[in-house]
């Protein structure tokens, strides 16, 4: 028995490689998944080691209890520690902002460059690529990417604003590597003297002391050392302990980019496993007569469902193994990838291929491989002796059993049941993950009720092609109802990709529409300017002085906040801070009210967000006790309420003057510019730019380029999700490939019949091809309605309003590329049917 | 031999040769075959396996490509076709009844008679087709799906196909091969009526002597080459002529 099925293996070792290509693919995926980040792991740890390997201990402030912000380390303490016997050396660190000013005169970028201390002697963790490591108080070195982008080399001397926000030259001594830290990476870095870093920063001591030992000293004695000449209020760790920690919070960091891989390979493998149960049954189908056979020579059920098994085992160690080697390119593919997009990953390091990846990929392709074939072979085992002598193939007949309309019925309802539960509900993380739950119940239900829906479904797609491909497009909607069980396995494949590229595609357009809706009316203007260090950090008022000046500009709205807490017998009941601001004096600032009205806001009264609103448990009409900073306890009484969601305000809203008085002539948290209508956008911008100049700091976003710059995110993320679901949607295409060329191989006869009845080779190619076409049409129709319905659904957890939007473009888009992708499979088994010779095919049985 | 200049000729070849593979391994399936077949006659081609007569079958409908020789059907010459050509002219000259898979299984009855017409997107006759179906007696059946036929019922249908677009020749490979007697003898009736009443022509492959005894004509193939022929055969004439060859 097991000769027989080798032998039949390898006479058909095409079918067996293309069977072998979905699961190849999905394990390829999966083992791919593992090595890049057990690479990206074993790089960090590396990293890490090699830094920790230069500390014997590291010195941490410990946070206060409702402390805002860690404390210094203070300076006494690393005098102290230096003291501690074993020490050799100590060093503190400190980083904070230190804007970097860029040729242009203005601070570079929309973050503050990061400014961070280098020590001196063997404690030093910077890496320089080329230059030395600052001296004097003069010098500085900057990382690589900064120096590339902003053209700066070792000698040019460089601007760089300190706390107080005044200006300090340093001379470029140095480059170095910002290595895997993401946040140096992203705003950039420049390196100073300890001392100077201090200064820059305006540091009252350090963040961190690093200390080394003796050689051979024991790490943890000296930390227990240190520990005990400091006192209480530090946390100290051995320098290995730190690395730890920090293996520990990065590999916490690749856990999540692991299970979001994972999640995707785990589509691709359900969809191997569909594409890879409907081969078999195909295969057992058209062998029917050599198992009939089989059974007549004297093989028992048993030994021919353990053939059938045998045969997904084979498939599976084969594929399982490919997919490995696969999975090996992907990963060191993917790391060489993010080496040239520099991404702050460690690269260099070895790939990884540790023994868990080696026995998940064989488990997991073996698994779903048998695991899937396991019906079909139950199906081969009921074959009679008797099938042996029959000549023609019975045409499968297809009626919708008890069983599967009660499951169908049963799983639909209970999807149906969950989303409206969800929905209901609304607006919690629990009502997303219910909907999820309800989505994925009802797509069992439709993958059960599916060979029901193939039917109507191909006479309704068929429409067209019926009527303007002639016999062709006729004998090709005949096809794709014929065995409503087979198509409806090959279509559901390509349905769940298609199904979730709609969703996310559903999911990004309506929250690009929400989100545009919010940002017009939080930001109604062209133009918005605001401190590049944000924070604290204000926008003097004469800059919105000077701009009122400008012709171009039509109006100029300042936005002023200050913190307050509530006063009175209002301060018992509520201890927190609140966020005050002003009412900006400007013609087109006009906000909506929910309650009430702006137009009541005058002296000695206030306008709350709706949030406020309802914490405090107060309305319009009600007072509200507060304690400002120039005035003390004002009583406020409040005239109107606002959703948080359609003004950028405060949620303590003053008259302009009211705010003024009550806490000083503070200077702008943000100010909005609207050009003068007829003015040229590109001569409103230079206009504000030129005002803006003086100020390094204040930095200028339209309004278009924060829309340009989310809808960027947006699209990235549609990319992303639709080059991972891609993986899915190709098995799935693969599967269509497989069961064409299966079923034109099972019906040789049929198409030497119409060949011989004067159906012409291109004539036959259009048949399959159009059949193809309807099988993708279908399974993308199904796949958009459940799309749609979903991601319409999970939008409603929201907790506020959406703007549902279905991009008709993009779904139109999946549905032709559904439909290519179909014509695409069928394009080898179309070309190989309408190849066939009439007289070998009418020979054949 | 009877032929007479008078005669029209549905199919004439001239010194047909078909030659499988090549060198040693060569098969001379067919060694240089003048036949001609007369329209409005019913006539069979017979011979031991291996004889030729499929090939030769295959050949004479264009199924198959020749190496030597020519074929006409009608006045078209079709060795010299490309291939989309010899489809079209299937389409409209040549009808086909093989042994067995000779309907498609997702067409109803009607649809596989009326089948080769739509393919050619020509319009049925509809006097000819009542008279087909009346005279296959199917009108019952025509809503059936092949499934829900008997075998003979299914070759009728077949029949009833390849006379509706009015072809100048069907060919005929083994039509009983797959039917009990009582059908056999249905289909074969129902062959020679066509004939008869609709002047159609018919070629048949066979090898039952009782089947080839409904032709007006019997050729009789011997290794690939025209060995002999019978008219107005009886079962006993054609198993003689057999039992002759064979010896």
């Amino acid at each position: 028995m097991l000769r027989t099925t080798l032998a039949g293996l390898r006479a058909h070792k095409l079918r067996l490689l293309l069977t072998s290509l979905a699961i190849t693919l999905g394990v390829g995926f999966i083992a791919g998944t593992f090595v890049l980040t057990d690479t990206i792991e074993v790089g960090f740890r590396q990293k890490f080691t090699a830094d920790a390997a230069k500390i014997s201990v590291a010195v941490f402030p410990k946070a206060e209890q409702n402390a805002q912000e860690l404390p210094f380390i203070p300076a006494e303490t690393l005098t102290k520690i230096r003291a501690v016997p074993g020490v050799t050396d100590a060093q503190g660190l400190v980083s904070g902002p230190t804007p970097l000013l860029g040729k242009d005169g203005k601070a570079a970028g929309n973050f503050p460059t990061t400014g961070l201390s280098v020590p001196s002697g063997p404690l030093n963790r910077v890496v320089l690529t080329s230059g030395v490591a600052p001296a004097k108080p003069t010098d500085a070195i900057m990382d690589d990417n900064t120096a590339q982008t902003r053209q700066f080399a070792i000698g040019a001397t460089i601007t760089v604003l300190d706390a107080k926000g005044a200006k300090n030259d340093f001379t470029l001594v140095g480059l170095f590597d910002t290595g895997v830290d993401q946040q140096l990476g992203y705003t950039g870095a420049i390196g100073y003297t300890t001392d100077t870093a201090q200064r820059m920063i305006d540091a009252k001591g350090f963040r961190e002391v690093d200390v080394a030992g003796a050689d051979g000293a024991d790490p943890a004695q000296l930390r227990d050392a240190v520990a005990a000449a400091i006192g209480a209020g530090y946390e100290v760790k051995t320098g290995s302990e730190y690395a730890d920690e920090l293996a520990l919070q990065s590999n916490v960091d690749t856990g999540y980019l692991t299970l979001m891989l994972l999640l995707f390979g785990v589509i691709a493998m359900f969809v191997a496993a569909l594409v890879i149960y409907n081969t078999f049954n195909i295969l057992v189908a058209q062998r029917t007569r050599e198992m009939a056979l089989l059974r007549c020579i004297g093989a028992t059920r048993a030994q021919i469902f353990g053939s059938i098994l045998l045969e997904s085992v084979v498939v599976a160690v084969l594929s399982s193994g490919l997919g490995l080697l696969l999975g090996l390119g992907l990963g060191a593919g993917a790391m060489a990838a993010l080496g040239v997009l520099d991404a702050p990953v460690p690269v260099g390091a070895a790939i990884a291929l540790t023994p868990r990846t080696i026995i998940l990929a064989v488990v997991i392709g073996l698994v779903v491989t048998v695991g899937a074939a396991l019906l079909p072979a139950r199906a081969a085992t009921r074959v009679a002796p008797i099938a042996a002598l029959r000549s023609q193939v019975e045409e499968q007949t297809f009626k919708a059993g008890l069983v599967r309309t009660v499951f169908a019925t049963l799983f639909l309802l209970a999807g149906t049941g969950l989303t409206v539960a969800g929905v209901t509900t609304g607006g919690s993380q629990e009502s997303l993950i219910i909907i999820m739950a309800g989505g994925g119940v009802f797509f069992l239900g439709v993958l059960v009720i599916s060979p029901v829906l193939m039917r109507p479904l191909a006479s309704f797609v068929g429409w067209l092609p019926r009527r303007l491909f002639g016999v062709p497009g006729k004998l090709s909607v005949d096809n794709a109802r014929r065995n409503p069980k087979r198509a409806a396995t090959t279509t559901v494949a390509l349905t769940i990709g298609v199904t979730l590229m709609t969703l996310i595609s559903v999911i990004t357009a309506t929250t690009r529409a929400t989100v545009k809706a919010q940002l017009d009316a939080q930001f109604p203007v062209d133009y918005m300017i605001s401190d590049q260090r944000g924070g604290d950090s204000l926008v003097p008022r004469a800059l919105a002085d000077q701009l009122r000046q400008r012709p171009e500009v039509g109006s100029v709205i300042e936005m002023r906040r200050a913190d307050a807490r509530l006063a009175g017998p209002d301060a018992a009941l509520d201890t927190s801070r609140y966020q005050v601001g002003n009412f900006p004096i400007a013609p087109d600032f006009r906000p909506q009210a929910t309650t009430g009205s702006f137009g009541d806001l005058v002296a000695g009264t206030a306008a709350l967000n709706d949030d406020v609103s309802r914490d405090l448990g107060r309305k319009v009409g009600d007072t509200l006790q507060l304690t400002t900073k120039e005035a003390g306890p004002v009583t406020l009484k409040i005239v109107a309420t606002f959703d948080r969601e359609s003004t950028d305000q405060a949620p303590i809203t003053l008259p302009d003057a009211d705010f003024e008085r009550y806490f000083g002539r503070l200077d702008n948290a943000g100010v909005y510019v609207n050009a003068k209508d007829g003015v040229a956008s590109d001569v409103a911008r230079r206009a504000v730019e030129a005002v803006a100049q003086p100020y390094p700091t204040a930095l200028v976003v339209s309004a278009t380029e924060l829309r340009g710059e989310f809808d960027d995110a947006l699209d990235m993320m549609l990319m992303i999700f639709g080059g991972l679901l891609g993986l899915a949607i190709l098995i799935s295409i693969l599967g269509i490939a497989n069961t064409l060329s299966l079923s034109v191989h099972e019906r040789t006869h049929e198409s030497a019949l119409l060949r011989a009845l004067g159906l012409t080779r291109p004539q036959l190619r259009h048949m399959l091809s159009l059949e193809a076409l309807l099988l993708g049409l279908i399974g993308a129709l199904i796949g958009i309605t459940l799309g749609t319905v979903f991601g319409w659904a999970a939008m409603q957890t929201f907790p506020f309003e959406v703007l549902f939007r279905a991009p008709v473009d993009q779904i139109l888009v999946f549905l032709v590329l559904s439909g290519l992708a179909g014509v695409l499979a069928a394009l080898l088994p179309a070309r190989r049917a309408s190849r066939a010779s009439i007289v070998d095919a009418l020979a054949s049985t | 031999m009877t032929i007479t200049t008078e005669v029209r000729h549905a199919v004439v070849a001239k010194g047909l040769a078909k030659i499988y593979g090549q060198g040693d391994a060569a098969v001379h399936a067919l060694r240089g075959v003048d036949v001609s077949f007369a329209t409005g006659a019913f006539t069979a081609i017979m011979g031991p396996s291996g004889s030729g007569k499929s090939t030769l079958m295959h050949c004479l409908a264009g199924l198959d490509t020749v190496t030597e020789g020519s074929v006409a059907i009608g006045d078209v010459e079709i060795t010299r076709l490309s291939d989309k050509q010899l489809t079209l002219l299937r389409r409209e000259r040549v009808g086909f009844v093989f042994q067995a898979f000779n309907l498609l299984p997702t067409l109803t009855a009607e649809q596989n008679i009326r089948l080769p017409l739509e393919i050619a997107g020509r319009q049925a006759d509809q006097v000819l087709f009542d008279r087909v179906i009346d005279t296959v007696g199917l009108r019952d059946r025509l809503s059936h799906r092949p499934s829900e036929l008997s075998g003979g019922q299914q070759q009728r249908v077949a029949v009833a196909r390849a006379l509706i677009s009015k072809p100048n020749v069907i060919f005929a490979d083994e039509p009983i091969g797959n039917l009990d007697s009582r059908s056999g003898a249905e289909v074969l009736a129902f062959l020679r009526h066509s004939v008869r009443e609709l002047g159609q022509t018919i070629v048949m492959v066979t090898h039952d002597p009782g089947a080839a005894s409904y032709a007006d004509r019997v050729v009789f193939l011997r290794d690939g080459l025209l060995v002999s022929e019978l008219t107005d055969p009886t079962p006993q004439t054609v198993l003689d002529m057999l039992l002759k060859l064979e010896a």
